[in-house]
């Protein structure tokens, strides 16, 4: 497994360089440059700053340089930004990131498993319809509906939390934003555990187990959670960048001085460092979270080996 | 540059009434009887994070408010908009072109050392040096005599028409006659710079601990999308003056969520209302809701060079029959003023022009535009498209007007939404038919306007060139006597604007939610030009 893990990280380079490359020239081709505002800025000055950003030399020049730069770590200046460096824009943002996707997506997970194993066992009772009601309101309702519907409840009518904003990691600032994250994760995991478990206790091996006078505590718990999982574990892997770097909704309604909004706005803006800089960590963190659910599989599953 | 004697003896007047002793009251006006609370703190938001807060840097509204207070130029601009002294006590003109400021002796930077002459020949300097690559040098540089030519990198910095007389004299050169430069100076990107932290501290000098400024408050905390925390100078000059202690800045852009914040008490002063919600609010937060004419215009450009709009009768016509108070009261409505010309109300240097047939019944108007279309051989279902950048508001503003060409003059208009850099690009590159503008001035002189209109300006967009109506303003800006100087502008506004290169249309306005227990926040600023150290909390 070992050398399996290595191969896979070595392969992560590759992807990479053609992320970044692929990256690089489409943005690059995108109409208008980080220098066109509304004002706008004449030849002479435009020179400066181009020459200030390394823009006024060759795109192949300007690539190599790039790449040049990464290779020692650094991710470069932000045109948009112009006092902060595209690590220090990363290392602001990503904990906030991190801190809010990780912490829902812990939740989700066991709470969507619960749900589901819930409803499963029950199938066709009262609580298999509510674990199916919440898991479809959480499919159908948009983040930024259910969004402002938290802020108006627990901030504008009970004042019990901040509408928004951050406050160095205060649970207070944390607590809408997970449960919104939390309560769109659940719906996707409760529904694809119910319906996975569903078909494993519908398996030979799970009858053979009953018919050994196994309880079904023990039948669900040893026998068809592990298979049950597979579906579930393949689906973290997305979920997990989601909630992580693409939370844009959450961010805009919460205030959150997350990823999401600086990827949209470095668009936006056209700040090229900072977009390929983020395209580079979302990358890394994509690859790492895809090893990571393939090494989950062979955990739970004895027919995959690596 | 030689002027008359006559001109001269012109200056001689205007430099008397231009010299101006120390005003008494420069900070918060309290009114009496007003009782303040026991915490002096205040939670605005600043509708996006700076860019930069190096004052040679800040281009954005939000980036040049906290240099506000973070910075102080020779002047001010009170929260009437008015200019005050800054660190200048007085000034005087003492030429056509040249000024002298007297600074006052107790200004101190952040880290107590004096403020002196020799710290704004610094900070101008480096504005206008080509390696500091600013957005505005260009803009602020040419009225400084040989600015123009540094910030082209045509001449060395040393050149620019800013001068230290002695430690606390500073001399000013203007490229020509410049009557509101007091008023220019209250920029803080031509304001001082701390040698020494710069030099010091590098690319890092403006991070809390170790920017020096020379403003009524000092950066505490900078967390990037999050906030800005400023506190209190205890050296800044009029510190005995400045009632709030602390100043929590907020990036917040989304003008929902700042509402909400505002509603929830995170937030005591939201930036901007979102569009269509300012009735909702005014009659919700009656006490609070606070809106002023800005010096702004909502415009539409033509690109003349288009075969489409290349006759000036069509360019006419199509601006006659847009209904600029349906537009304003109804699609907008969110107090707003019609606009009829290039130049908004509020700006000094020129009269507002208008059109005749702006008080027409709009009947008449619709009459008369048919026959101008007519005459110029544009038949009915003809087709042009009109740009904009995508955005719920300029949708609704563009549906509007397409509806009113389509109705009134039955052409056909393709609108065609795009991210904001891709218009940019295409109206900067001429390659559109019509297209989404704005502008909001640099500073209260005609001037600022007439760069949109202007032969050869960058801020051209209408590729329309008049040029009588240049020279105008060649003269114009030649002279020293300020009646003829607006004469001439105005003459040679109104001449561009029966050219129409654009379509004027609205006034911009600022909708804002202030807590009732602000003071010191006024409606006629329209520069949107706020200092702190003018707010204080009354008590709640």
């Amino acid at each position: 497994m070992w050398s399996y893990t290595l191969r896979r990280l070595l392969a992560t380079i590759p992807t990479l360089l053609a992320v970044i490359t692929v990256s690089y020239f489409l943005l690059h081709a995108a109409p208008g440059g980080p220098f066109d505002a509304e004002r706008k800025v004449s030849e002479a000055v435009l020179a400066n700053l181009q020459a200030k950003y390394h823009l006024d030399l060759p795109p192949w020049q300007q690539y190599l340089y790039y790449l040049n730069n990464l290779v020692h770590g650094d991710l470069g200046a932000s045109f948009r930004y112009a006092d902060w460096s595209v690590n220090d824009l990363v290392a602001a943002a990503l904990p906030v990131s991190l801190s809010i996707g990780g912490t829902s997506l812990v939740l989700s997970f066991f709470i969507g498993v619960g749900l589901g194993i819930a409803a499963a066992l029950k199938q066709n009772s009262i609580a298999d319809y509510l674990v199916m009601l919440v898991s479809n309101l959480g499919s159908v309702f948009p983040s930024f509906v259910i969004g402002p519907v938290l802020v108006l409840v627990f901030a504008l009518w009970f004042h019990w939390l901040p509408a928004g904003g951050w406050d160095n990691f205060s649970p207070r600032f944390m607590i809408l934003p997970v449960a919104l994250l939390t309560f769109i994760n659940v719906a996707t995991i409760a529904r694809v555990m119910r319906g996975s478990l569903i078909e494993v206790l519908h398996s030979n091996f799970i009858r053979t187990a009953r018919a050994k006078g196994l309880p079904t505590r023990v039948v669900v718990l040893r026998h068809a959670l592990k298979p049950a999982l597979l579906p579930v574990v393949s689906i973290i892997g997305p979920l997990a960048i989601g909630s992580i770097t693409a939370a844009l909704v959450t961010e805009t309604v919460f205030s959150l001085p997350g990823l999401g909004k600086l990827i949209v706005n470095g668009a936006g803006n056209r700040d090229y460092t900072l977009v390929l800089g983020l395209v580079v960590l979302i990358t890394v963190l994509a690859v790492t979270l895809n090893l990571m659910v393939d090494l989950a599989y062979a955990a739970l599953d004895p027919k995959i080996r690596y | 540059m030689k002027y008359s004697l006559l001109t001269r003896l012109a200056c001689s007047c205007v430099c008397l009434a231009a010299a101006l002793p120390a005003l008494p009251v420069l900070a918060a006006v309290i009114p009496p009887g007003v009782q303040l609370h026991p915490t002096q703190t205040l939670i605005r938001n600043n509708g996006s994070e700076p860019e930069s807060l190096d004052p040679a840097i800040a281009e954005s509204v939000g980036a040049n408010n906290l240099d506000r207070d973070l910075f102080e130029g020779l002047t001010a601009t009170d929260a009437t908009g008015k200019t005050v002294p800054g660190v200048a006590e007085s000034w005087k003109r003492t030429g056509p072109v040249t000024w002298v400021f007297k600074l006052r002796q107790n200004a101190k930077w952040s880290n107590g050392e004096p403020v002196t002459a020799q710290d704004f020949v610094y900070g101008i300097r480096r504005f206008v040096d080509p390696k500091t690559a600013s957005t505005y040098a260009a803009t602020f540089g040419v009225f400084f005599a040989n600015g123009q030519d540094i910030a082209l990198g045509k001449e060395p910095i040393a050149d620019i028409g800013v001068k230290a007389l002695d430690k606390f004299t500073l001399e000013i050169t203007t490229a020509f006659p410049v009557s509101f430069l007091p008023s220019l100076m209250s920029n803080t990107q031509l304001g001082p710079v701390n040698q020494r932290a710069v030099e010091k501290f590098g690319k890092e000098w403006t991070k809390p601990g170790n920017l020096v400024g020379n403003g009524a408050f000092v950066l505490k905390e900078w967390q990037v999308n999050s906030k800005i925390v400023l506190e209190k100078s205890p050296n800044y000059w009029d510190a005995k003056n400045v009632p709030l202690t602390r100043v929590t800045y907020l990036p917040i852009e989304d003008g929902n969520a700042d509402v909400k914040l505002y509603e929830s008490g995170e937030n005591e002063f939201v930036y901007q209302l979102p569009p269509g919600t300012y009735e909702k609010y005014k009659a919700q937060f009656p006490k609070e809701i606070r809106n002023g004419p800005m010096l702004g215009l909502r415009y539409y450009s033509y690109q003349t060079q288009n075969p489409a709009f290349k006759d000036v009768r069509v360019r006419k016509a199509l601006s006659m029959v847009i209904d600029r108070d349906i537009l304003a009261q109804r699609i907008t409505a969110d107090g707003q003023a019609p606009a009829y010309s290039v130049m908004v109300k509020g700006i000094e240097g020129a009269d507002v022009t208008s059109y005749d047939w702006a008080t027409w019944p709009m009947a008449q108007r619709v009459a008369e535009a048919k026959k101008l279309l007519e005459q110029a051989g544009v038949k009915p279902g003809t087709k042009f498209t009109f740009s904009y950048n995508t955005s719920e508001y300029h949708k609704k503003m563009a549906i509007f007007a397409a509806s009113e060409w389509k109705t009134k003059l039955g052409l056909n208009v393709e609108l065609e939404a795009m991210e904001f850099k891709v218009l940019l690009k295409k109206r900067h590159d001429g390659t559109f038919e019509m297209a989404r503008n704005g502008w909001v001035a640099d500073y209260n002189d005609a001037t600022t306007f007439l760069a949109l209109v202007r032969c050869d300006s960058d801020q051209n967009n209408n590729f329309n060139c008049n040029r009588k109506a240049e020279d105008l303003i060649n003269q114009g800006t030649q002279q020293m006597d300020e009646g003829k100087r607006r004469a001439l502008l105005t003459q040679a506004t109104k001449m561009i604007m029966e050219d129409y290169p654009i379509i004027p249309l609205l006034q911009y306005s600022l909708p804002r939610l202030i807590k009732s227990y602000v003071g010191g926040y006024s409606t006629e600023n329209p520069m949107d030009h706020y200092r702190s150290k003018d707010f204080y909390i009354v008590k709640h």
